[in-house]
């Protein structure tokens, strides 16, 4: 391992030249002769019946050459797991994002003009906003055939509970509240849609994998999967909310039926109310120990809001079977979650995919539990730690290096010097004045990287050599999607390496579904590992067959991972997933106790990457996710109020600016090499999401002495609270 | 609506140009004039993607009107590099792993250009508030920062 030389270099990012020059081509930034514009109806009310619609007008206006409704739409239903969403709604709306009509005009103006004169007649329905009450009888239902609003609803057993907990010398139990979040990338849904040089519907947008946008078109369409192609440019970002449909089915749709090209762009309120959300969770914690601090037993409810539509919303809480008690040995577990239908915006697939959610309820039980036996955090935290051949609650061994005590032991080490540099340079007081306290909070989590649970997983690549006797360019295919996290990279450096040829040798193809096969999508903290196998692969193949002779020399197709187990569906038992990435870190804040804001001094996050195939762009990595758990912990307060979105511009929903991040954040990698994944590597892409809201919570109490139990910490919120503490 | 002429210069290249009055300067340059390095992330000038220079000010070219700028001089991301060279801060941005997805890109380098063009020796707090109307949601924005420290450092020693 000691003689890479391409994996472990901070190589310069491929795609930064064309991005720096304003060069690359974003799904807006593209443009063809003679497009026409769509400019959508959405329902803008939260649930009806749609009695009729009436374009006539629309359609007399000049420009216009088409308005299409769920009619014209060969089979109007989609979704990415299971086809539960309208592409345009015929008879009923259930949320406000939900899309009615494509009106398509010569000019946006003109588009934009007629879609105000499409008239729908509504019958408006009861609003179900609430997961809680929704699932009691006589409550509307949002879709027919789902009773009790019951999205999907999943359990795990483990051991004996009960028994358990009459045995635990203390109990933890205490309720949590997650809010929901908006991705909030800074370029907004668009694309373009026409018919290729060969006839094909191809659609060029921005999403976070071209073949399931394909197969979605395809379906929705009733065309064979050959007759469409889908091509990304550059992504403006995705964090898991490019990975459901937005643009791709409407484009395709009027490009086929009109032979032309089209052109959609969503506006920024569009777009927060149009795609799905991070879930919104409610979780209730008991927790049983011994005195030493031994966990003996867990028992976790939580309710999701999985919004109008299913999207990833049971792929979020299958992921509770293991996640839910968070990076801890527990031998007794019992977990119920359910994800229900409201009227809010669906909930969907956000960075961490639930255990965000599920790592601030855990971390704030080991909180709570070490306050109450007063022992020291880290210490419970050890205790009790997932370690090599540990068992998961899903009663499986945890596979590969488990890192996490070291990782731990690493950060607890660092916070301590940190501490003790403070005292010594400051002589100290550990508020800064007299109304502004500090603190400082720990927590760890885990991260499960590709599908798990027995869903197929795997990737496509290629890699075709040419020169003569050394090989002088290697075309390398990957349908990857670089939605910024460098990925495109990374795969080029592992193609690189196993060629024995330098980076600038390396010719990427990417992201067209009629040159490259499928490499599933950049989710679940996977592509390095997943598409980095296939291009290993490949890359190894296309050698062998350069030093048979073979010009050009060819190797790839598809390389598929070792099967994961579906769980039983009374236990849970299973063997979930192939490779877990891991974190610690710790944060100090300032706590204005007048105002009630909460400043962001410094960060400590410790995490192994295996072996860091860019150590650059994997600390890109970790300071992007710390700062977007940041605005989810501290600023982004999502507001949908009878299913209306109130926060649906940058202005009233406030992601950190370069004013609100910590003035220190250290990242170490401590690399451990996994012994699944190529050159060892681990899914860096959100683990550091994962740990960093509890820490934040266990930093305010350390300043403040006081509790909270939810998110985002509002100010306001915060003052209240800390002044209701002071009068008791 | 009736079209007025404005006359302008764009990285450097005069323009006689028709143009509505409602007509902001981000459509002239995406829409009209075909230079869609800079952004449209939010139409309300809360994110910066469209940042341009105007009379070397940094401004939303979302919410200021083409007309506005008659007389005047823009300055893109397009015109920055000098010669096919990257300018100090655009070469930054790549050395320092400053540029995850990109859309903010353009934004920032503009914004930093702006800084450097007047404090070649900014403080942190100064390169903060210069970029404090840039929004960024991948990197954290720490590399943003090191990147015009470096940028900085690079000119200070030219």
């Amino acid at each position: 391992m000691s003689n890479l030389k391409t994996v472990g270099q901070s190589v310069l990012r491929q795609d930064s030249w064309d991005k720096v020059t304003g060069k690359a081509l974003f799904a807006n930034d593209f443009s063809m002769k003679g497009e026409l514009h769509i400019k959508l109806v959405f329902a803008g009310r939260p649930h009806a019946r749609i009695i009729s619609i009436d374009t006539t007008k629309a359609l007399e206006q000049p420009g216009v050459v088409a308005i299409f409704t769920g009619k014209d739409v060969p089979h109007n239903l989609y979704g990415l797991i299971k086809a539960d969403q309208p592409v345009l709604c015929e008879d009923k709306v259930r949320f406000t994002g939900d899309q009615v009509c494509a009106v398509v005009a010569e000019t946006i103006a003109q588009a934009e003009k007629a879609a105000k004169l499409v008239e729908i007649d509504y019958q408006d329905l009861p609003v179900i906003t609430d997961p809680q009450s929704a699932t009691k009888p006589g409550a509307e239902l949002v879709h027919e055939n789902k009773p009790n609003n019951i999205a999907h609803k999943v359990q795990l057993r483990r051991g004996d509970v009960q028994s358990a907990f009459a045995e635990a010398e203390i109990i933890i139990e205490r309720e949590y509240h997650t809010p929901m979040q908006e991705h909030a990338y800074l370029e907004p849904e668009a694309g373009v849609g026409y018919i290729d040089e060969e006839g094909r519907v191809t659609v060029r947008t921005a999403g976070q994998s071209t073949h399931d946008d394909q197969r979605q078109i395809a379906q929705a369409l009733g065309l064979p999967l050959d007759q469409i192609r889908v091509i990304y440019g550059a992504i403006g970002g995705a964090f898991g909310g490019r990975e459901d449909i937005s643009v791709q089915i409407v484009l395709a749709l009027a490009a086929w039926k009109l032979q032309r090209p089209v052109k959609l762009a969503w506006s920024r309120e569009e777009s927060i109310s149009g795609h799905g959300k991070r879930h919104a969770i409610t979780l209730r914690h008991k927790w049983g120990a011994r005195k030493d601090g031994t966990l003996i037993a867990a028992q976790v409810e939580a309710i999701s809001d999985a919004g109008a539509y299913l999207s990833t919303s049971g792929d979020v809480i299958d992921n509770f079977r293991f996640s839910a008690i968070g990076p801890y040995q527990i031998p007794n577990v019992k977990v119920d979650a359910a994800a229900i239908f409201t009227n809010n915006v669906p909930g969907g697939a956000f960075r961490g995919f639930g255990s965000p959610q599920t790592a601030f309820a855990a971390e704030l039980q080991i909180e709570h539990l070490a306050e109450e036996l007063g022992i020291d955090p880290t210490a419970l935290r050890l205790k009790n730690c997932l370690v090599e051949h540990a068992l998961l609650p899903t009663q499986s061994e945890i596979p590969g290096v488990v890192s996490l005590p070291l990782l731990l032991e690493t950060l607890a080490e660092k916070v301590d010097n940190h501490q003790a540099d403070d005292l010594e340079a400051a002589g100290k007081t550990r508020s800064s004045s007299k109304h502004k306290k500090r603190g400082t909070g720990i927590a760890i989590g885990l991260k499960n990287s590709g599908f798990s649970f027995g869903f197929p997983e795997g990737s496509d690549a290629k890699v075709i050599l040419h020169g003569d006797a050394e090989i002088e360019r290697a075309e390398l295919y990957t349908a990857a999607a670089d939605v910024g996290q460098g990925v495109h990279s990374a795969l080029a450096q592992i193609a690189a390496e196993v060629l024995g040829i330098p980076i600038s040798k390396i010719e990427l193809v990417t992201s067209d579904t009629a040159v490259i096969g499928d490499s599933g999508p950049a989710s679940a903290s996977r592509l390095t590992i997943f598409a980095g196998y296939a291009v290993q692969q490949a890359a190894e193949q296309a050698l062998e067959n350069f030093k048979a002779e073979n010009r050009p020399a060819v190797g790839g197709g598809r390389w598929d991972a070792p099967p994961t187990e579906k769980p039983d569906p009374e236990t849970g038992a299973c063997f979930n997933s192939l490779s877990y990435a891991y974190g610690a870190q710790a944060v100090e804040v300032e706590v204005d106790t007048e105002t009630g804001e909460i400043k962001i001094l410094k960060i400590t996050a410790v995490h192994d990457p295996g072996k860091a195939i860019n150590p650059q762009q994997v600390i890109g990595q970790i300071q992007g996710s710390l700062v977007q758990a940041q605005g989810w912990a501290l600023t982004e307060n999502f507001i949908i109020e009878e299913g209306y979105v109130k926060s649906d511009k940058l202005s009233t929903y406030l992601i950190p600016t370069v004013m609100d991040v910590a003035i220190e954040t250290e990242s170490i990698l401590v690399e451990r090499p996994d012994t699944f994944g190529p050159f060892g590597v681990r899914g860096i892409g959100e683990i550091a999401f994962v740990c960093f809201a509890p820490a934040i919570i266990s930093a305010v109490h350390d300043a403040t002495g006081v509790w909270f139990d939810h998110l985002p910490l509002l100010p306001e919120q915060v003052a209240a609270a800390l002044h209701a503490g002071s009068k008791q | 609506m009736t079209k007025r002429s404005i006359n302008l210069k764009i990285n450097g290249k005069e323009y006689d140009l028709e143009s509505k009055p409602n007509n902001t300067l981000l459509n002239l340059l995406r829409d009209e004039l075909g230079l869609t390095g800079s952004k449209d992330g939010c139409q309300e000038g809360e994110c910066g993607t469209c940042t341009v220079l105007l009379d070397g000010q940094p401004v939303n070219s979302c919410l200021t009107l083409a007309a506005q700028c008659d007389g005047r001089e823009v300055v893109t991301i397009e015109g920055i590099a000098k010669n096919g060279k990257l300018h100090p801060v655009q070469q930054a941005f790549v050395e320092t792993g400053a540029v995850q997805c990109g859309y903010c890109t353009p934004g920032m380098i503009l914004s930093s250009v702006a800084l450097l063009e007047t404090n070649l020796t900014p403080s942190d707090a100064e390169i903060r508030t210069a970029l404090a109307g840039n929004l960024c949601r991948c990197t954290g924005y720490n590399k943003i920062i090191e990147a015009v420290e470096q940028a900085a450092q690079v000119l200070q020693d030219e």
